[in-house]
């Protein structure tokens, strides 16, 4: 590859080093693994939403030419140590915690609740092998709604809870609530429901568990967003110590929060792997991934809003219950970041909130980009709909309520800074970008003709890190490790705990570090994805563009100290005087001084050296977030409505984002775009649909229908000058923004095309058949 | 049963798959060339596209029987010695991709499409490509890539 | 999701297929394309205990042209139909729904026969077939017979073709002069099957209808002609107000099924509008064809 002659490459568009293998092939992803010996495993899975399990029989499966093994619910306990979900536990949940088994034991309790695991040479004999398993089950009361689950008569799912209420009902209050709503001129309710829908990524869960008897070491191939999480995951259930297991990624297909951790199909498939004593591969198909993997969004909101006249939002009084599925996942721990984020970037005076979690026979509650997402999503709602409860414009009723930049900077009423947040000139870029009184215009001339267009705008700021707060300066889970060292071959190694999947890292820490440093882009090596090498990380929460980022520039800056100091002693001058340019280290003002950053590397691996000259060219970084800082930015969305048949086009979307500093202006826009695309998805095609009797509907791709080349239209994306707020780190998080505010855009453009109508929207999910329901409910009056 | 021989990538391959076996598990499996990825395996997401005979098909719908006698391209055998060829390279200039699941089925997708529509425009593009599904991109920096690849070759045509 | 065990035969020639069909019966399934029966086997929802794959039997490919009828080898790759100039100029409604069908990627395996012989009410083929009253040749051990569209689809995924038989050709009538043709169809994406599909033809001679044919999918178990409408129309001059009241005739009576993309009341509301649209663009192919000749 020719060298990039850039000055600077933060900032620049520079090509990936990842896509010379992704475009020819060679990624290497979970299941392209292959090790001597290895077998694969496939689960039976329960077809029961809810029952108890009365006997399960393998020993056909175990008879059948080419299985290897198979292992009921019980054997598994056997195998493994009984204990809490490792990620809750990560996350320091201290609610209560269900108790269950790795494999369904006494119960099952969503359709495709893994009961056994079968072992085989091929994954086509553990899926026979999976056949003549036999279970018996006795059907229990399926509990499939919220409703019911809170019903003190629902059958509770898990026995040592008593009953289907996952986190208790807790109320908080931010403000003067009471006093607030007294004082509003006006005062209404509003329901919405947001529907369950998923991650799908295009590879979906998978690892290959290698045990080493001889070592005792347990390798774990994983797809995951930490290796070091899953490693403690694995560690923890197989009762090892953590330094005998391993987890190892390479190329990751996509995750979007679902790959974290160790998933129970994954900690069995290790265990079978050390019972049999050979490397056991289980790669989740279609219908697994969509039936059991997770699901994310099921939440509904009964919210009071109290408003003045002219449109002041003064107040919001929010029960939010969330339908956390069955087994535990994010779900308890969603409502605390919804209530947090839920005044958003505008000038909310009081909030009162309170949840209640419950647990129903479905699928588990995932973290799923933006898992939050609910906050925007009725915030923005409410104001269309208080918009035209007044007879106001949208658009300028954001206008009125966003907070305006301030020093010192208002909060939130929750609490966090709004410290260099640009909602206003984000709401005032798409102004300029979307004319809207010749939309309007175009609009009446449509609507005249029978075609119905409509315009919708929403507006969201992430935490991605958040602002630098007076308790703790660290970033959403913690500070950002890296270990950077110099070779002998001239190349700036960064060992991040980071795990792309799809971000880009291994070039924009490279960007980040080359420039720092001094080296040419390709002088600089990411290296992710093995417990082994890479300190603690996780990718997610959008924290990586800012920790790692971060650490990155500061670690690149303190590994060039440590090399300068040590050339400054190789060649007899001050520090001071030496500059590292284009992997050159050379005295100010004498290019003939330069010498190979490769070949210092080389000095300084050939000792002794006097006790006072430091010759390890290897610093191990952390970075605590800096002054952090908010993302955010103002969609808009033009759609057009056939009423005919209720198909919903997008016509046109632009972005206004500010996301910091950009480490690289594609991999931003690709980030955007693909959130975008997922909430596009959400609003027009996909549901994780149930059944009343608990059975999935939604286990094919032909029933979950993703969005394509044909549905996500041009995406004009406006890039905002930032507010600088650190002195060096101001790159900002951008993976989930596009996730959160498209499904509020979307369809706050839905219900503007069918104003003509009455229609009122209170639900995400806007099928064809639902919009002609909603416009025939609005003509009857309903 | 009986052994099956096909060419791939320009080589002759042979191998004896049970019937049921897709053409895509005996690409992977048996032949090591784990560039075709699999997605769905009931013929919706495109991610197994590979080229047989000179036409787009999803691997995971034939069987590897089926291929006996044909002529297949995967995307290891697009472009000599691991280089990248004029699609692949504008897909690069584009930043076509994110986590790469998806890339080989739309690259052969692509491929197939070009050869036979060198001077489709945005819509037809998007039409062809609409059988193939990506989750990280939203698409138009794929679009982007294609359509990059046929001006070029446009470009390139005397 | 992997293939459960089947054992697997690959006849050359009609004869071994029939042969091997009169062994096994219903527990063989024929392989075609592909591309509808490979999924059911990976979903392991279809469990025959032969697969007979006749796509090595090269007579049963090929478009040819005879007596006002244009002949379609049941092998026939609905791209190679797709791309046929005598599809294109006799049989318009077929070249009408044929890029409709899935994706490319489906088309270069999936075949005219086995679609048709597959019979999803939902897919585009069998609404063509049956609004253009097409032929179904099948052969079996006791020789050909040729079943008429009308009594080919029987009930949901099924024919009438008998265990031991193997459809060979599907004959389409040469569209006559005057014709104009639409495939309309309501999917939730572009290349998913029809939630609605209209297959329409009407002749025009002078101005007036004199033969109009529509066909609907996705309202029923089976493609379903909308008689009724049809016979309002023959005689009369196009007009919108025609067009709603055929619409309206042919929808009144649906009971549509409901699924995860659309409720029964959906479809048929749906199944008007596209009647509606179906019509006005067959009348305007009609024009259109018309003035081209002029």
């Amino acid at each position: 590859m020719a060298a990039i002659a850039a000055e600077r490459y933060t900032g620049a568009s520079i090509k990936r080093s990842e896509d010379p293998r992704i475009l020819t092939g060679a990624g290497r992803y979970v299941d392209d693994i292959k090790l001597p010996g290895m077998l694969h495993a496939a689960f039976v899975r329960s077809p029961m939403a809810h029952a108890r399990v009365l006997s399960v029989d393998v020993s056909a499966a175990r008879e059948l030419p080419g299985v290897v093994a198979a292992f009921t619910g019980a054997d598994m306990e056997a195998m493994t140590v009984p204990g809490p979900d490792a990620l809750m536990a990560l996350m320091g949940w201290a609610g209560p915690m269900p108790e269950f088994t790795l494999l369904a034991t006494d119960k099952v309790r969503f359709v495709g609740d893994p009961v056994a695991i079968v072992v085989a040479e091929s994954r086509y004999l553990a899926e026979d092998g999976c056949e003549l398993v036999e279970v018996d089950y006795e059907d229990l009361p399926p509990v499939v709604d919220a409703a019911f689950a809170l019903d003190p008569a629902s059958p509770p799912l898990f026995a040592n809870l008593g009953d289907n209420i996952a986190r208790p009902h807790a109320r908080s209050e931010f403000g003067d609530v009471s006093a607030t709503f007294a004082g509003a001129d006006l005062v209404t309710d509003f329901h919405i429901d947001v529907h369950r829908h998923q991650n799908v990524p295009m590879e979906g869960r998978g690892c290959v568990a290698s045990f080493d008897a001889g070592q005792g070491v347990m390798t774990i191939y994983a797809a995951t967003q930490s290796v070091h999480v899953t490693k403690i995951a694995v560690a923890m259930r197989l009762g090892m110590e953590q330094d005998k297991v391993r987890a190892v990624a390479g190329d990751i297909g996509g995750s979007f929060g679902l790959k974290i951790g160790a998933s129970r199909e994954e900690l069995a498939a290790a265990a079978a792997s050390r019972h049999v004593g050979r490397p056991v591969k289980w790669v989740e198909d279609r219908g697994e991934n969509l039936s059991a993997s997770g699901q994310a969004r099921e939440e509904s909101f009964d919210v009071r809003a109290a408003v003045s006249n002219d449109g002041d939002l003064l107040g919001l009084d929010v029960k939010m219950v969330i339908d956390t599925g069955s087994y535990p996942g994010m779900g308890a721990m969603v409502p605390g970041i919804v209530e947090a984020m839920f005044p958003g970037p505008y000038k909310l005076a009081a909030l009162g909130f309170e949840s209640t979690a419950v647990t129903t026979n479905k699928a588990c509650y995932v973290a799923y980009r933006g898992p939050w997402a609910s906050e925007t999503f009725v915030r923005e709602r409410v104001l269309d709909l208080i918009a035209k409860d007044l007879g106001l414009d949208p658009f300028e009723i954001r206008l009125r309520n966003a907070a305006p930049r301030t020093d010192p900077p208002a909060s939130m009423i929750t609490g966090r800074p709004l410290v260099g947040v640009t909602t206003l000139e984000a709401l005032e870029r798409v102004a300029q970008l979307v004319d809207f009184p010749a939309f309007r215009r175009r609009q009446a001339e449509a609507r005249a003709e029978g075609r119905y267009l409509g315009i919708g705008v929403a507006t969201f700021i992430e935490a991605a890190p958040g602002p630098r707060t007076p308790e703790a300066g660290s970033g959403p889970m913690g500070n950002e490790f890296m270990r950077l060292q110099l070779t002998e071959d001239g190349i700036v190694v960064l060992f991040t705990g980071q795990m792309p999947h799809g971000q880009s890292h291994q070039t924009t820490l490279a960007q980040i570090a080359a420039d720092e440093f001094g080296v040419p882009f390709e002088q600089v090596r990411v290296v992710v994805g093995d417990t082994d090498v890479v300190p603690f990380g996780l990718t997610g929460g959008s924290r990586s563009a800012t920790m790692t980022g971060g650490v990155a520039l500061h670690g690149a800056r303190q590994l060039k100290a440590k090399v300068l100091d040590f050339a400054a002693h190789l060649m007899e001058v001050s520090p001071q005087d030496l500059l590292i340019t284009d992997g050159n280290v050379w005295v100010r003002g004498d290019p003939a001084t330069a010498i190979a950053v490769s070949e210092v590397a080389r000095r300084a691996a050939s000792g002794p050296f006097d006790g006072d000259v430091d010759a390890k060219l290897e610093v191990e970084a952390a970075f605590d977030g800096g002054e952090g800082g908010w993302s955010g930015g103002t969609h808009c969305a033009i759609v057009d409505v056939d009423v005919e048949t209720g198909i919903v086009t997008v016509e046109r979307y632009v972005a206004a984002e500010d996301c910091g500093a950009l480490i690289n202006p594609a991999v931003v826009e690709g980030q955007i775009r693909g959130g975008v695309a997922q909430g596009i998805g959400a609003v027009l095609l996909e549901r994780s649909a149930y059944a009343e009797d608990g059975s999935f509907q939604s286990a094919t791709f032909m029933d979950y229908l993703m969005p394509t080349a044909c549905d996500v239209p041009r995406i004009e994306i406006e890039h905002l000058e930032t507010v600088p707020l650190d002195a060096d780190v101001n790159f900002r998080g951008v993976g989930e923004g596009g996730m959160i505010v498209a499904p509020p855009t979307v369809v706050n453009a839905i219900e503007d095309a069918l104003s003509p109508f009455g229609v009122r929207i209170y639900e995400q999910h806007l099928p064809p058949a639902r919009i002609l329901e909603l416009i025939a409910a609005a003509d009857l009056g309903g | 049963m009986d052994a099956i021989t096909m060419r791939v990538n320009g080589a002759t391959c042979t191998g004896s798959p049970e019937a049921r076996k897709t053409l895509a598990d005996f690409l992977r499996d048996d032949l090591n060339l784990t560039g075709t990825h699999i997605g769905c395996e009931h013929g919706v997401c495109g991610a197994c596209t590979v080229i047989v005979d000179g036409r787009a098909v999803r691997s995971c719908l034939m069987l590897a029987v089926q291929a006996a006698g044909t002529e297949v391209t995967t995307v290891e055998g697009l472009a000599p010695d691991g280089g990248l060829g004029p699609l692949q390279q504008a897909m690069w200039d584009s930043h076509s991709f994110q986590c790469g699941f998806c890339t080989p089925g739309f690259v052969m997708q692509a491929t197939a499409f070009l050869s036979d529509h060198p001077d489709a425009d945005e819509q037809q593009i998007r039409e062809a490509l609409s059988g193939n599904i990506c989750r990280c991109t939203g698409y138009q920096s794929i679009v982007d890539g294609v359509l990059l690849a046929a001006q070029r070759n446009r470009q390139a045509q005397p | 999701m992997k293939l459960p065990p089947v054992e697997y035969e690959a006849p050359t020639t009609v004869a071994d297929a029939i042969d091997l069909l009169a062994e096994y019966q219903d527990e063989a399934s024929v392989l075609a394309g592909g591309q509808s029966l490979i999924p059911l086997l990976a979903l392991r929802l279809a469990r025959p205990a032969v697969l007979i794959d006749i796509n090595g039997i090269d007579e049963l490919s090929g478009v040819s042209a005879a007596d006002g009828w244009v002949g379609v080898g049941a092998m026939t790759r609905e791209y190679v139909a797709e791309e046929s100039q005598t599809v294109a100029d006799a049989v318009p409604l077929l070249a009408a729904a044929l890029p409709l069908i899935g994706h490319e990627a489906i088309r270069s395996r999936g075949t005219i026969g086995g679609s048709l012989a597959h019979a999803d009410p939902a897919a585009e083929l069998p609404a063509v077939a049956r609004a253009l009253d097409a032929e179904f040749v099948v052969r079996g051990p006791a020789g050909e017979r040729v079943i008429p569209a009308a009594q080919w689809f029987e009930a949901y995924l099924t024919t009438s073709r008998q265990p031991d038989e193997l459809l060979v050709e599907v004959r389409f009538p040469a569209a006559k002069q005057g014709t104009g043709t639409s495939f309309q169809e309501v999917a939730r994406r572009h290349g998913d099957f029809a939630i609605v599909g209209l297959a329409a033809s009407l002749v025009l001679s002078g101005g007036v209808i004199s033969d109009a044919r529509l066909a609907f999918a996705g309202v029923s178990d089976v493609p379903v002609r909308a008689a009724a409408a049809e016979d309002l129309l023959v005689g009369e001059r196009p007009s919108a107000e025609l067009f709603d009241e055929a619409a309206r005739r042919a929808t009144e009576d649906l009971d549509p099924p409901a699924d995860l993309h659309g409720s029964s009341d959906y479809r048929k509301t749906v199944a008007a509008a596209v009647a509606r649209r179906g019509l006005r663009a067959a009348a305007d192919s009609a024009n259109h064809g018309a003035s081209e000749r002029q």
